[in-house]
This record gives structure tokens, sequence and C-alpha cells, in this order.
């Protein structure tokens, strides 16, 4: 068990690429973090540095205090569950857990014990037999997590793990994968682009985009307190939507209006002394689809809107509809009765509202 | 219901006695040969399948004729001959192993400047009719010296081996992931240790199909030996000539030597049967 952790860390591919850019991490000792980010963030090089299947180009690296940055894979005590899986298709599932540890000449008795805990933790006694090619998804699953934590490794990594699992078994080992942290304590690092697994999973989050790491905390901060329209437009589910807006000062009181002019809103004197602090002149105002609701009366922090799309999704609703040149998406009641092109307002939470600097994309 | 039943066994009675004259038509000139090599002389120009078979052809190409005339070419070198064969093939499959299998490999994986050029260049040597190199060879081969050695022989043979042993392999090696390979390195083995116990044992198939019909290739090729063997190296297949001379055909011996050349290539064939259909369906394919 160890902390891990990255200062300064850049990737750079054939002198062009930028995958990593200026990473600075630390996964403390016995952690469970995600690494959440779309397809191409930097994510996957990252892994594939800690793992040392890839050269830093620039940075450090240290795994308890150790800098190994020049270390070979096997050196580190890292062990990788790769998404594909990546068993040793000519040997059985036993061989396959003990393959690292025969790469260490480790007693064979020890070995057998070992390889037998693992199997016991995963539930995997009864199939030790077998080749690969004759389990299933799940069981894979299972022998590559043995496999790689039957070496007792300081960073234990994961590479989109339930990628290749249907939904049922991928609720069933979110909870095994969860159980599994708790009972070994191994600092763990899940790589993953469905933030789902990451929320289910993992005690920090840190979001990557572009090769930056955009930010690192709890759910909780980053759905709450997204530091970046990134963030708050990539956690959640649906996605935050966003509305271009103007400062409008008037008479003492700050309101934000709608650049194409279809709305005006009141802001609480918290948010306003922010907006004034930041001085931005052009903000994206992000509310989150569950944040809005349809409503009657005209009142505070109202906008009109068009429906576009209604659908009743059974346990909850979702409208599309248009406010001035914009769209937004509403999670609402099942029941409503609501047609294409009906008329209806919709009410803002005020407190639920997330202000970004449209020029620098920051929050406010 | 009843109809689409009975025409489905009528197609399935049809196909079946289609393979079966097609069995027949294929296998005939082998059994041919059998006959032929069992006739004397003075049956050997009619058409019968009931005669009195002799062994005297068998005789008289490995133990030599004993009714040799002066001016009739005595053939009992054929032992030796098959000896040429088999060191020549087997040599070019050996080294076309020990060069394409790593070859195979390096194309499959990395990537590196002017590689399907490299690996088009490969498989070139098979387009060119032989005719049209022999020549030049020969003359390059009477110069380097390796004009009738085995040395020589076997190496002209990798224009015909190492393209298919290259071409079938590193589809192979693209099947495997590679995963795989670094999730060996992260459990701490070398590279050569990940190749022979995880790699190989994967492409083995493809390995058995390939190197075989390379094997095959090889012994019957006929026109690199013609040129580039003296008297060390005859093949087979060169010497099956010297059965017809200006005064005489023995067509009978010729059948017989023919007959013992092949069991080689039976034996081999029926011995790795079971890797021949999957090794060259499963990776070929892809390519």
């Amino acid at each position: 068990m160890a902390e891990l952790r990255l200062e300064h860390i850049y990737k750079t591919y054939k002198g062009e690429v930028e995958a990593v850019k200026d990473l600075n991490l630390t996964v403390q000792d016995g952690e469970f973090l995600a690494l959440l980010g779309p397809s191409g963030c930097g994510k996957t090089s990252t892994l594939r540095m800690i793992v040392g299947l890839e050269d830093i180009t620039s940075g450090e690296m240290y795994i308890g205090n150790r800098l190994v940055n020049r270390l070979e894979p096997n050196q580190r005590n890292v062990a990788l569950a790769f998404e594909t899986y990546a068993l040793y298709p000519p040997l059985s599932v036993f061989e396959n857990i003990a393959f690292c540890l025969r790469a260490r000449s480790i007693p064979k008795t020890e070995i057998g014990q070992r390889v037998r805990r693992v199997a016991d933790m995963l539930d995997i006694t009864d199939i030790l037999d077998r080749k690969p090619a004759e389990l299933g998804g799940g069981q894979k699953q299972r022998v590559s997590l043995a496999r790689a934590l039957v070496r007792d490794p300081d960073v234990f990594l994961m590479d989109e793990p339930l990628s290749h699992l249907d939904a049922a078994q991928r609720s069933h080992m979110r909870v095994e994968l969860k159980r599994l942290h708790a009972q070994t304590g191994r600092t763990t690092i899940l790589v993953t682009h469905d933030q789902l697994e990451a929320v289910a999973m993992a005690q920090r989050i840190a979001v990557m985009n572009f090769g930056v790491l955009q930010q690192v905390g709890s759910f909780d901060e980053i759905y709450n307190h997204p530091v970046n329209e990134f963030v708050a437009g990539f956690i959640g589910e649906p996605p935050m939507n966003f509305l271009p807006v103007t400062p409008v000062r008037e008479a003492e009181k700050l309101h934000l209006a709608a650049v194409d002019g279809s709305f005006r809103i009141l802001l609480t004197d918290a948010l306003k002394t922010r907006v004034e602090r930041s001085g931005a002149q052009k903000i994206d105002l992000g509310i989150r689809p569950i944040h809005m609701e349809v409503v009657e009366d005209e009142g505070d922090n109202t906008v009109d809107a068009t429906v576009v799309t209604f659908e009743s999704l059974g346990e909850e609703g979702q409208l599309a509809a248009t406010v001035g040149t914009s769209t937004v998406l509403v999670v609402t009641s099942p029941w409503l009765r609501l047609d294409r092109g009906d008329a209806v307002r919709l009410r803002l939470r005020s407190e639920r509202l997330h202000l970004f600097d449209a020029a620098t994309q920051a929050a406010i | 219901m009843q109809s689409k039943v009975t025409s489905n066994r009528l197609a399935a009675i049809l196909s079946d006695g289609f393979l079966a004259l097609y069995f027949i038509f294929a296998l005939f000139p082998i059994l041919w040969m059998l006959l032929v090599s069992l006739k004397s002389g003075e049956q050997l120009f009619t058409t019968q399948f009931i005669f009195t078979p002799t062994l005297e052809n068998y005789q008289a190409i490995l133990f030599g004729d004993p009714r040799a005339a002066a001016g009739v070419v005595a053939r009992q070198e054929f032992p030796k001959y098959f000896m040429n064969s088999l060191i020549v093939s087997s040599g070019a499959v050996i080294v076309s192993l020990l060069v394409g299998v790593p070859a195979a490999y390096a194309l499959a994986r990395y990537k590196f400047k002017g590689k399907e050029d490299l690996a088009f260049t490969f498989l070139s040597f098979r387009f060119a009719p032989e005719l049209v190199v022999i020549i030049p060879l020969s003359v390059i081969y009477r110069q380097l010296g390796l004009y009738d050695t085995y040395w020589g022989i076997i190496w002209v043979y990798q224009l015909v081996t190492l393209p298919l042993l290259i071409w079938v392999l590193r589809s192979y090696f693209e099947d495997i992931s590679p995963d795989i390979e670094q999730a060996a390195m992260i459990d701490g083995y070398p590279w050569w240790r990940i190749f022979w116990l995880i790699l190989l044992p994967l492409v083995r198939p493809g390995l058995a199909a390939a190197a075989l019909l390379a094997f095959v290739f090889a012994w019957n090729n006929f026109i690199f030996p013609l040129v580039l063997g003296g008297s060390n190296v005859q093949t087979v297949t060169v010497s099956a000539l010297g059965y017809i001379s200006s005064a005489q055909a023995f067509f009978n011996r010729m059948a017989a030597a023919s007959v013992l050349a092949s069991i080689p290539q039976i034996i081999l064939a029926l011995s790795i049967q079971r890797y021949l259909i999957r090794g060259l369906s499963f990776g070929a394919v892809k390519g």
C-alpha cells in the first residue's frame, strides 16, 4: 500500500500531440479514486504512465515516496486490470493468476496458498482448472482482478473494468469492486468514461479533458461546485443546460438578461457579489434539468418556453423546450400532458444556478 | 413443409454425389500413379486395372536395375535424391521459421516506415515466375560458389517458403491483443519468455499449417534445383527426369519414384490435419 503522487506530468507523443499536460495529482494511501473523462482526454495515457507501459515525457511520479519514472513495470509493484481482461489463453485460470508469482520465483506452496486466497476472495475457486476461452465475461473479469490482486500491489489500477459486462453483471460488479477495495484497502484507481461507475465506486473523482486535469473532489464537490463549464456539463445525466446571458444593473439590483432577449432573471445577493467581482460581461447560465420545473403562475426566476418534445419515461418525464434561441431539457413529472408548440413557463431554482464566464468558461 | 424437407434431402444427396464425384476426380491421378508403379514394362501402356502387380520398379529405383544394359540409364540412386529433397525442404522450412516468425511479429506489432511496402515485397516473391529470375540467379550462384550446394538451394527456396509463412503468421499475431503482452510485462517477464510461453502457443495452428504448406511447395519445386543444383543436390523432382532417356521412357519407375516421393507429404498432412483447416481458414482470411 502506498500513496501515489504525480508532479507536473506531461506526455507528448512524437513531439506534437500533447496527451497529458501538467498533471498534478495525489492519490492517498488506501484511497479509491476515479479518473473520469471522455475518450481522448488523456486518462488512458495517464494510466499507462503509472503502470510503466508508457514513458513519462516530463515530470515526476512517486509511489510511496519512491521515484518510479525510470522503473520497469514489474519493478513498480503496480497491478492493472485490463479493459479486455488480457488473460493468457494457453494457460489455465490457476496458471493465469500464478503467472506473476512464478516470475518472482516464489516457492510453490506459497503460490498455491496465495492463488487460493484471491480465488476465494473473488469466488472463482471452482473454475481454477478451466481455460479462459471457456469462461463467461463476468468470470473473465474476476480472473483478471484476481491476477492483479495476487501480487499485493501498492497501487491497483482498473481500466474500464465494467465496459464489457451486461447491465445486470455491471451493477453486481460495482458492488463487488467496492467490497474488494474495502477488504484489501489498496490504493485503487479506476479509469472510466462512465460517470455512474465513478460516482458509485470512488471516494474522489478526477475529471480530465484534453489532457488537462479539470477538477478533483468528491462527487458532491464536483456536482454542486463544478469549476468550469466542461465539468458542469460532463457530470450529471441528463447534462446541464446552458443559456447565454449578460448582467444588467437596474436600481441596485442585478439581473441576468438573455442575450436573445427572451427572459430576465433577478440574482440573489450572493450571486450578485460574485458576478460583480468577476467583472464578466458575457455569462453562461447553467441549470440542471432536475432544477427546473414547469409552473403555472408567473413569478421570480421564471422563463417562457415552447415545447419541442415531451417524453414520459415512466418514473419521470423529459421535456425539451426552446427558450428564445436556446433549447433546454427539463426533468418533470411523467403525468404532464404537453404537445409540440405548447407554451409553458419554467421556474429555475435560484439556489441551483451555476454561472460561468463565457470568455474563460470558468465558474464565477 | 413436407416438400421442403424432401427438397432439402434431395439437395443433400446431390451435393454428396457431387462431392463423391469430385473426390474420385481429384484422387484418380494418385490411384493411376500407384497402378502404373506396379506395372511391368509390357503392361505399361495398357489401361487395364486388373493385372499382376510387380515390385520390380521399386526394386530398380531403390537397389538398382539387375538387368541394366548398356545405354539404359540405371537409376538406383533414388534414396540419395530422396535425402537431398528432405534436407533442402526441411532446411528451407527451418530457415523460414527462424526468419519468418520474428518478421511476421514485427510486421504485425510495430509501426515503422515502409511497413506495408516491405510486407508486399515479401508477397511479391510469389508473383514473379521462377523462370524470370532463374538465369540471373544461376549466374550469381556460380560466382558466389553456391551452385550445387545445399545452402544455395535452401536459400533460393526462401522465395517459395518465406512469403507464405510471413503472411499467414502476421495475421495470427495481429489477432492477439497487445494487452496480453503488456499484462505479462507487468507480471515481470522478459519479452522472449512472453513470446515463448504465451504467443507461440497461440499461433501454433497457423505455424503448423503454414510450415506444412511451405514444406510441400519446397518439396515439389522443380525449376530451382534443376538449374541451381548439379549432381550433388539433385532432388527427387529433378531426378524424375532421369527415367526418360533417349532410348526408353521408364514411366513405371517414374511412377514408383513419385509414389515414394509423396509419402512424406502425405504423412505430414495427416499428422497435422487438425491444424490445417483451422490454421488456414482462421488467420489467412483476415490478413
